[in-house]
């Protein structure tokens, strides 16, 4: 559906992408995860042919995208970082102006604004003026403004910056259903909990590179270790923390153990071992590793750095 | 007193920061104080107002003024032109009428046949004017007066004193000329050597003005200049001033819209609608047309708002000439939406946009004469002004509201303003296409 073949950009001396090259199914959604100025935008930017790559190609639905192209233009939906909308008018008014574009006959415009406006609960609100909207409300607009056409592609760039919990799950939910419906949708964040709970492969890029590529799950067995074990210290644990380093790397963290736990290692194993070993634990906290932690491994720094 | 220093040092360092900022407050200050003081440098001067000239006498005295008012500062004297066929033919007084009448220069002296003869007790001339500048009209013929009384006393001085030897004979004549001398001297009690000396001092005038009645004063020079006017364009104008300014100003003001909304390019940017557009199947050429359309219709929907506003207020006569002013208008708008996109594709911001927007409107309203005649500016300042859309604006306003010049006349304006209006366009979109305004 949407291949990057040896893409590269660069703005004066910074390289903005270094030889990314990507394939994307029909039907995915598909997450590109990195920190801010690692390239996420500008490969965004590249594929809705508003910059021009200085080489490689790219082609959406066998149309390559370029700069003075159209056609694949029809293709795609493209929900901004920003909220690109006209605050002065408008719900209805500012979804007339986009859906207009693309040349749809007035009743199936009206219809799909109707549908969408519904669908993210602003039907109500349709006739106000964006200014008065709050910041999700602005952002559900932003969002359907670039589905009035019936697009194949949805790319969506940080398309929930600043936006509260309760909206932010709003859109995820609006979102899985559009992806359910059979829309690949393409999404950019530096948030690892939102690929992590949206995507079906993601892809985490670092200053302008593909540094992983697969399922979550695939990318989790990138690190060398698995599940995190937290457990209160206690004379018993204490005594016995040589049984829990077989199965792992041990952290002190003062008041508590931190084993994580090796990839080899079940964590049925390590449970028995400790009541084998009589060893009374009070209170353990299992966390599942993160794709946070694989970019750290990945880079040695955080998402959010 | 400390913290008030440390913000004043940290307000310093964000201005000397904002390249904008500094050369709004320091260079083009700098640049228009030396501009308005080109262009209102010359209005002390006059330097070299064109007058057309006609001497179809061949007395001596018209022969005398002709001298002086071509080695006078103030005038150029124009006394030929090029025909069709290139060749130089001297005006007559019919074809210098014509020349006043289509604006080519706004005043000319015409001396007659008999202007002064050897029966002649004053000097006739016919002055042709068009006083679509009243500031220029004035001037010119305050000046074309003074510097003609100055001149004259001597040659009246020496004429009378030929005519009464002429008619007297000439011992006689001498004698007649020396007894006034000592009876003036007897009974105004003044030395015989200064009469002459107070006679060439003396001024006075005998106007015909065609346009209003005159009285003149007395004294020893009255009746010795038959000056007879011809207000030859304008006459029918209900409100001159008004009808002279109406288009300097509206065109000052659409300048500043056009500029203005040539930045929605910059705030569409800002606010990623652009890039919203761009994705959609929208070229980079069509919102460019886009906003040039907009821009355009808005900036004829303005002057002619502007254009009825001053018909309702001041009484301008708007409709009689509508169909050629309506052809301005669209040319002006045409050429000011060219110079708002030239603006959006040279600047990277919007705040730059906006101070080199304020530069160059205040340069071609000052220079184009929105404000000041641009005939009594410097001749180089006059030279600039024709690079300027205001200039082609105004004279073009001018000839349709003042002159009622028809379609062909006001061809070589509208000829212009779109050929400007084209150029700039060209430029502007080679600059769009490798400029940052559709870029990160």
């Amino acid at each position: 559906m949407i291949q990057l073949k040896n893409v590269n950009k660069s703005f004066s001396t910074v390289k903005a992408l270094d030889d990314v090259s990507l394939e994307i199914n029909g039907g995915e959604f598909f997450g590109l995860l990195g920190p801010n100025g690692a390239g996420k935008s500008t490969t965004m930017s590249i594929l809705i042919g508003y910059l021009a790559a200085d080489s490689g190609n790219i082609f959406i639905n066998g149309e390559e995208v370029k700069t003075d192209e159209l056609n694949f233009r029809k293709e795609i939906g493209f929900v901004p970082q920003s909220i690109a909308l006209y605050d002065e008018l408008s719900a209805e008014e500012n979804l007339k102006i986009f859906g207009s574009l693309y040349g749809l006959p007035k009743p199936e415009l009206e219809e799909a604004m109707n549908s969408y406006l519904n669908a993210v609960g602003l039907y109500d609100r349709r006739k106000e003026e964006v200014r008065n909207y709050s910041g999700g409300m602005k952002r559900r607009l932003n969002l359907i403004t670039a589905l009035l056409h019936k697009p194949k592609v949805l790319l969506c760039d940080e398309p929930t910056v600043g936006v509260d919990p309760q909206s932010r799950n709003a859109i995820f939910d609006f979102l899985e259903k559009l992806n359910a419906d059979g829309l690949t949708i393409v999404y950019t964040t530096h948030y690892m909990e939102e690929a992590e709970r949206l995507c079906n492969r993601v892809a985490i890029i670092d200053s302008g590179k593909i540094i992983a590529l697969g399922t979550p799950d695939e990318l989790l067995q990138m690190l060398p270790t698995s599940e995190h074990i937290y457990i209160t210290k206690n004379d018993a644990t204490v005594s016995n923390v040589n049984v829990f380093k077989s199965y792992g790397e041990i952290i002190d963290n003062n008041d508590r153990y931190e084993l994580r736990l090796n990839k080899e290692s079940k964590l049925s194993s390590f449970f028995g071992a400790l009541e084998n070993a009589n060893v009374n634990v009070q209170n353990v906290t299992i966390q599942k590793p993160t794709l946070e932690e694989l970019f750290l491994n990945l880079t040695g720094k955080r998402l959010r750095d | 007193m400390k913290t008030i220093l440390q913000l004043v040092k940290k307000d310093y360092k964000l201005f000397l920061k904002d390249k904008v900022a500094l050369s709004l407050t320091f260079i083009i200050p700098m640049v228009l104080i030396a501009l308005f003081g080109a262009v209102f440098g010359g209005a002390g001067d006059f330097e070299k107002l064109s007058l057309g000239f006609v001497n179809q006498s061949s007395s001596k005295v018209a022969k005398t003024i002709e001298t002086t008012l071509d080695t006078t500062k103030t005038f150029r004297l124009i006394k030929s032109y090029k025909n069709e066929k290139g060749e130089t033919v001297l005006y007559d007084s019919n074809t210098i009428k014509t020349a006043v009448m289509s604006g080519k220069f706004s005043a000319a002296i015409v001396l007659p046949e008999d202007a002064f003869t050897d029966t002649s007790s004053s000097l006739k001339m016919k002055f042709y004017y068009d006083p679509k500048n009243d500031m220029e009209s004035q001037v010119i013929q305050g000046v074309l007066q003074q510097t003609i009384m100055q001149s004259i006393p001597e040659v009246f001085t020496q004429s009378m004193q030929k005519k009464s030897e002429s008619f007297l004979g000439k011992d006689t004549g001498k004698m007649f000329n020396s007894e006034m001398n000592k009876t003036i001297s007897k009974y105004f009690k003044v030395d015989t050597s200064e009469i002459y000396g107070n006679m060439n001092k003396g001024t006075t005038k005998k106007s015909t003005d065609t346009t209003k009645s005159k009285k003149g004063g007395f004294n020893m020079f009255d009746n010795m200049l038959n000056l007879e006017k011809y207000q030859l364009v304008g006459k029918q104008v209900t409100n001159p001033m008004a009808t002279r300014s109406v288009g300097g100003w509206a065109m000052m003001f659409l300048l500043f819209s056009l500029a203005g909304a040539s930045r929605s390019l910059f705030e569409e940017k800002q606010s990623g609608v652009m890039i919203r557009l761009l994705s959609s199947p929208v070229t980079r050429t069509q919102i460019l047309w886009s906003k040039y359309l907009y821009n355009m219709s808005i900036g004829i929907i303005q002057l002619v708002v502007l254009f009825f506003g001053g018909m309702l207020l001041f009484k301008i006569d708007v409709l009689s000439n509508f169909a050629n002013l309506f052809l301005l208008i669209i040319a002006s708008s045409i050429a000011c939406t060219a110079f708002g996109m030239f603006l959006a594709s040279f600047t990277k911001t919007s705040a730059q946009a906006n101070g080199l927007g304020t530069l160059l409107i205040l340069t071609m309203s000052a220079v184009g004469g929105s404000w000041f005649p641009v005939s009594m500016m410097p001749e180089t300042i006059q030279f600039f002004s024709k690079f300027t859309i205001t200039y082609w604006s105004i004279e073009g306003f001018q000839a349709v509201l003042w002159r009622g010049s028809g379609f062909v006349e006001i061809l070589p304006y509208l000829g212009t303003l779109l050929g400007i209006g084209i150029i700039v366009n060209v430029i502007s979109y080679i600059n769009f296409k490798r400029g940052n305004i559709f870029q990160n």
